[in-house]
């Protein structure tokens, strides 16, 4: 496969996670604007983990996971009892003050004679794994597709399971659902830690891929990006802001019809689509008519007809 | 299947390999510069490549350049741009074409008997 092919392909795994991050936080009628602050927080973690403490990959995007859920409940607790517009500019205040703390952030270890770590608005170099380890860019990208895989079955069995049921009843209307029992803020708050978490998973995988990560890296842009794939994609179902990432970066970019004007053509896409489809292309309404269609019964054999007209005559 | 199986297989030998000494031999250095050419956004780029360790040419790999721009993380990205071997040994000379002017963290990629990646952030300017 093509070097610059396998490259988008596994861009557009790694952005999925973030995607995947907002998406569920969506699901609870929380608009987020903060989920890269946990995709930086996770990738920071999982380079610290492997290049400086030089211990095991997997430890790292553990490590990434976990810090990035435990970032996110610790926003969570005071930020969660605030709605809409008031919860979407705290999410966007926190991220931008995480982004400045990592300009900030210098703590660097010496490795061959060079020094290796946060070095502020630098960033992060040399984060090596998978060149010290001989991974190839292949191989790299199936582990990104395994753990989206992964992911992406944790997502179908939250959508069929009460803590799902609630996450909707919640994102529909938080008040009749705490009326039928749904401890809203605690429900909140766990989906608020498994977006952290997966986020932090994302970030891991993204610091490992580019072998770099800088403040820079994890801006607004971001934020708006994540967000704005589930609302191309849908909020259906967990393909959605797959399908968002696929139509950024999969079309738009490499296809590279539009050039520098893409960001422009994003942009009117997310305003026609909220316009015309306000819960974007693979909303429930669809989602559950194809799910009708796939799990439609076939009707029963006309051959049974037959033989019971000859009995009754 | 032999998807799965391959997927299967690269998770394993990942996971099981790491922090398991198979480090490689060569670390790459690289200077890199780029100048503005007489058409607007497109510059030529020299790299010189040596091993950091021994401070020797690296000569006879495949030398890749592109850009990501940071702020905006793979919304604005460059192709990337295969380099020619130059004159002297280690050094390689490749033409980038980018979308707009300001801040890119260029990247360049060695494959071959040494893979490596090297980053540096660059400001891209008009040409005066």
């Amino acid at each position: 496969m093509d070097d610059h092919l396998i490259g988008i392909l596994s861009n557009i795994g790694v952005i999925s996670f973030v995607a995947l991050s907002a998406y569920l936080l969506l699901l609870t009628g929380e608009i987020s604007f903060g989920q890269q602050a946990f995709f930086a927080i996770g990738a920071y973690t999982a380079g610290i983990v492997t290049a400086m403490w030089q211990l095991p990959f997997w430890l790292g995007l553990g490590a990434g996971a976990a810090v990035g859920g435990a970032a996110a409940l610790f926003v969570g607790l005071p930020t969660l009892r605030l709605h809409g517009l008031q919860f979407a500019i705290a999410t966007l205040a926190f991220a931008e003050a995480v982004r400045i703390l990592f300009e900030l952030f210098r703590y660097q270890v010496v490795r061959d004679g060079e020094p290796v770590g946060p070095n502020g608005i630098e960033g992060f170099r040399s984060i090596r794994y998978i060149f010290e380890n001989d991974v190839s860019a292949t191989q790299f990208m199936l582990i990104i597709y395994g753990l989206l895989g992964a992911t992406l079955f944790g997502f179908f069995l939250l959508e069929r399971s009460r803590l799902g049921v609630a996450f909707r009843m919640i994102g529909e209307d938080d008040l009749l659902a705490a009326t039928q029992g749904v401890p809203v803020i605690r429900v909140k708050l766990m989906a608020a830690c498994l977006a952290g978490a997966i986020a932090g998973l994302g970030g891991g995988l993204y610091a490992h891929l580019t072998t770099y990560v800088e403040p820079a890296i994890f801006d607004v842009m971001l934020g708006v990006h994540s967000l704005a794939y589930g609302l191309i994609g849908g909020l259906g179902t967990a393909f959605g802001p797959l399908l968002g990432v696929v139509i950024d970066i999969g079309l738009l970019e490499s296809t590279r019809w539009f050039a520098g004007y893409r960001m422009i053509v994003f942009g009117g896409l997310v305003a026609v689509l909220l316009i015309v489809r306000p819960r974007g292309l693979l909303d429930e309404r669809l989602v559950h008519r194809i799910r009708r269609v796939v799990g439609r019964r076939a009707p029963p054999k006309p051959a049974n007809a037959t033989v019971l007209r000859k009995e009754l005559s | 299947m032999i998807a799965a199986r391959d997927l299967l297989l690269s998770l394993f030998l990942v996971l099981v390999s790491s922090g398991s000494g198979l480090a490689a031999d060569v670390k790459a250095k690289a200077e890199v510069s780029c100048s503005a050419t007489a058409r607007p956004l497109e510059y030529d780029c020299s790299i010189k490549l040596s091993d950091q360790r021994s401070g020797e040419a690296l000569t006879g790999v495949d030398v890749t350049v592109g850009a990501d721009m940071p702020s905006m993380p793979m919304a604005h990205n460059v192709k990337p741009a295969k380099a020619m071997p130059g004159n002297e040994p280690g050094t390689y000379r490749a033409h980038i074409k980018l979308e707009m002017y300001g801040d890119w963290a260029v990247k360049v990629d060695l494959v071959g008997p040494v893979r490596d990646r090297i980053v540096k952030s660059m400001r891209f300017e008009p040409r005066p």
